[in-house]
């Protein structure tokens, strides 16, 4: 590390990273502030205030890209671009192009939430952007790969290191996906209708979502963490062998499994237990990056002591884990009958989103940051705070969506002494109330601790500042000297 | 830094890396897949390959595989009407029969729908148990499917839907007639007067109607009013009755209580703005605006005649 660390910052293109850094964190504050308003929105209704554009049908779409795209888009950017220089020892390709990634993604994710909140919308679930902004997308991704695979191609290492597989998946994976899933008949500038009809559209949506789970918020992820686990543990990847197997079982597997969100449906019997069966293959595969991350650590196991960093990426790991247990569980068809249509599905996904997602994005943006900035880190104590608001976040939000959800999936199939249906929807409702007063509080420890980091990061970007202004204040006088 | 050949070794007895290093010290073990984890994916597929033949599976051709899963639920004979078993290979909607069927308490649920299916309302009313049937029926219908527009007590909105706790009832409050009203819906309609009376006119009824009610005293212009009401002019008498007591025939409103459905007249204080809300609603009319949806094959018939028992039991009894 100390070998790299010296090398000149002119070796690699970090402009382009601190950027992508500074808008995942300012588009995840915002999304993640959404998501709290809408929670909150849940729990006290009155808070649309009859307005359309903060009804929760609108925001929520705005929340989800904000945080998938806008925070995770942008952080796999940063990363991808960060890992794929020191990975391969060569500087970003074609830099205007990587700059024009930068300018259309963020535009991209700002004009989409922009229309959904006036109520322009594909109806399609993480896809909801209209059709120019479809085009538009396609666009910067395809760019994205380009600048992507020719800077492997220059690589001067001879062999490609794990973490760029991983990236090279997903970069493939989700140009297939948004493409496919996209394809419409435009009417208008902002309406179109889906190529597909029927429960062929319900299943190509989430061939699409799955995907975008397993390529976006997966295999992308797990190329992240193969870079900052071993990096910030200073210690070798624990197997090989596992990265391999493990990577190939993980991308065939999962686009299978997308049928698995549409079980009790329209969808043929023999398409839902395909879509069981292969969500219950991907378990171990999925867990191939766990171990081969939390292993990593073995032997440096007093790190998670005394290194806050260790601590965000080893949980998120262990989120991980939990949450890929989690799912295949909930895609059998008797457990889903249960959990289908309740919080349950919504608990699922968080502990993924913010226990997987954000905390490896978080853990390793606070490895960036002192190499971006070239200074240390303005506070550690900050970064012990924010891991736990962000833990203690995690826990509430998902223990009250397991009560709303299980609680709600059994009173729907209560019956009373006649054999009648014990509830009705309403009480349903009604019961979910309490924990959902829980969600947005663990919600709002959350956003607070994502306060706190954007608070670290400006810190540091200042105290950078300074520090360089002091070393030309001293140069210039030395020069001056002489 | 390009490429590190020689295999380092990390602490004692540990696995040799790969002997590539990236980025500096970025390096792999070699270590072997753990068994654990082996096993438990083989663990995976041997669950998957007996869920494929459980279940329904693989497509072959044109068809797939059915699985091995049967569900048996009870079906009605059509030939000789009565009920008989009946076993089938696993399919979504046969799991739903056979869920019903095995649904908690299933058989007094049955026996007591045909029991109640027997019976007049009437007979339904006299008898505790049908009546605590209908009820436990009742709580989830109505909850479900009334409560959205009527309110989770029936208690309504003052103008927009009928209060179903009093004793006002514009279509008419036995079982037999709420019964109907579920059935077919209702569509309630008043003509507008606006064009046919002239504006003094307008407001010499209204004057007429507040006395109904004992809002105000009769006067010269309620006198005017009730000419047009009870004559030939107005005509409100035709569906209004002479006695102004409604029409449960025409779904109309009684006039002589203080109860009001179509305007929120209690919730004026000053006369003047009562006598407004109600000039508004004789010039205008009510078309199109309150409709009672039908429940005629949207709920089983048994459904819709304990609803009524229900409905009947909230508190209107007539």
């Amino acid at each position: 590390m100390a070998q790299s660390s010296a090398l000149p910052v002119e070796q690699y293109n970090f402009d382009i990273v601190r950027k992508f850094m500074i808008v995942a964190m300012v588009y995840g504050v915002l999304g993640m502030s959404v998501g709290l308003y809408i929670a909150c929105e849940l729990a006290w209704p009155f808070l649309n205030f009859d307005i359309p554009a903060l009804t929760f049908g609108r925001l929520r779409p705005v929340h989800t890209s904000l945080v998938v795209f806008g925070f995770g888009g942008s952080a796999l950017f940063a990363t991808a671009y960060y890992i794929v220089q020191r990975t391969c020892q060569a500087r970003l390709a074609f830099p205007w192009l990587a700059e024009f990634t930068f300018w259309g993604w963020t535009a991209g994710v700002a004009l989409g939430v922009i229309t959904y909140m006036a109520g322009f919308s594909q109806g399609r679930e993480y896809a909801e952007f209209e059709w120019p902004l479809d085009i538009a997308i396609t666009l910067v991704w395809v760019c994205y790969i380009v600048v992507y695979v020719e800077t492997v191609r220059r690589r001067s290492q001879p062999h490609i290191y794990v973490a760029n597989w991983f990236f090279m998946a997903f970069l493939l994976a989700v140009a297939l996906l948004h493409i496919f899933n996209n394809l419409a008949v435009p009417v208008s500038l902002t309406k179109s209708y889906s190529l597909f009809a029927g429960v062929q559209d319900a299943m190509t949506q989430w061939w699409y979502g799955h995907n975008a789970v397993g390529f976006f918020l997966t295999a992308a992820f797990l190329g992240m963490m193969y870079y900052f686990v071993p990096k910030q543990a200073g210690r070798p990847v624990y197997s090989y062998r596992l990265s391999i197997i493990h990577f190939w079982a993980l991308i065939f597997l999962y686009m299978w499994a997308g049928g698995h969100h549409l079980h009790w449906t329209a969808l043929p019997d023999w398409v839902s237990t395909l879509a069981a069966t292969f969500s219950i293959l991907l378990l171990m595969p999925s867990w191939g990056g766990m171990i081969n991350g939390i292993m990593t650590l073995s032997g440096a196991w007093d790190k998670l002591r005394s290194d806050p960093i260790m601590l965000f990426l080893i949980t998120s790991l262990s989120f991980y884990g939990m949450s890929t247990f989690e799912g295949p569980l909930m895609s059998l068809k008797s457990v889903n009958a249960l959990s289908h249509y309740t919080d349950w599905t919504i608990g699922h996904v968080h502990s993924g989103a913010l226990g997987w997602v954000a905390l490896v994005s978080f853990g390793s943006f606070y490895h960036l940051i002192p190499r971006l900035y070239q200074t240390k880190l303005y506070s550690k104590t900050l970064v012990y705070v924010h891991f736990w608001l962000a833990t203690i976040g995690i826990v509430l939000y998902i223990t009250s969506m397991w009560v709303a959800g299980i609680g709600q999936g059994l009173m729907l199939r209560g019956f009373d002494d006649y054999g009648n249906l014990a509830y009705t929807f309403i009480e349903t409702v009604e019961f979910m109330h309490t924990p959902y007063v829980w969600r947005a509080l663990g919600g709002a420890f959350f956003v607070v601790g994502a306060l706190v980091m954007a608070y670290n990061m400006v810190m540091t970007a200042r105290a950078s500042r300074s520090e360089q202004a002091a070393l030309e204040a001293k140069l210039a006088a030395k020069l001056a000297k002489a | 830094m390009s490429e590190n050949t020689q295999n380092k070794q990390q602490g004692p007895g540990a696995v040799q890396t790969t002997g590539h290093a990236w980025d500096g010290d970025l390096q792999e073990y070699n270590n072997p897949l753990p068994r654990w984890w082996l096993w438990c994916f083989y663990g995976t597929v041997v669950f998957s390959v007996i869920y494929w033949f459980i279940y329904p599976s693989w497509p072959v051709g044109q068809t797939w595989l059915k699985g091995f899963g049967t569900v048996s639920y009870t079906v009605v004979d059509k030939a000789t009407g009565k009920e008989k078993p009946q076993e089938y290979r696993w399919n979504t909607r046969s799991l739903l029969l056979e869920d019903l069927d095995n649904a908690a308490n299933n058989a007094q649920r049955k026996a007591m729908l045909a029991k109640v299916r027997a019976a007049s309302f009437d007979e339904i009313v006299k008898d505790p148990k049908m009546m605590e049937f209908a009820r436990s029926v009742g709580k989830g219908l109505f909850g479900d499917n009334c409560a959205a527009c009527h309110g989770r007590g029936g208690e309504g909105v003052v103008g927009l839907y009928p209060n179903l706790t009093d004793d006002d009832w514009l279509w008419g409050g036995s079982m037999a007639q709420i019964h109907q009203t579920l059935l077919q819906g209702r569509n309630g309609f008043m003509p507008a007067f606006g064009q046919v009376l002239k504006p003094e006119q307008v407001d010499d009824v209204a004057e007429y109607v507040l006395t109904l009610s004992a809002e105000t005293r009769p006067s010269d212009a309620s006198e005017r009013g009730k000419e047009i009401f009870q004559g030939q002019v107005g005509g409100c008498y035709y569906c209004h009755g002479a006695d102004a007591k409604g029409l449960a025939s025409q779904g109309s409103a009684n006039l002589t209580d203080k109860i009001w459905t179509v305007i929120n007249l209690p919730a004026q204080k000053a006369l003047q703005d009562k006598k407004n809300l109600l000039k508004t609603l004789v010039a205008n009319g009510v078309s199109n605006t309150r409709i009672m949806p039908f429940w005629k094959g949207r709920l089983q018939d048994d459904d819709i005649k304990l609803l009524a028992v229900y409905v009947h039991q909230l508190g209107g009894t007539k």
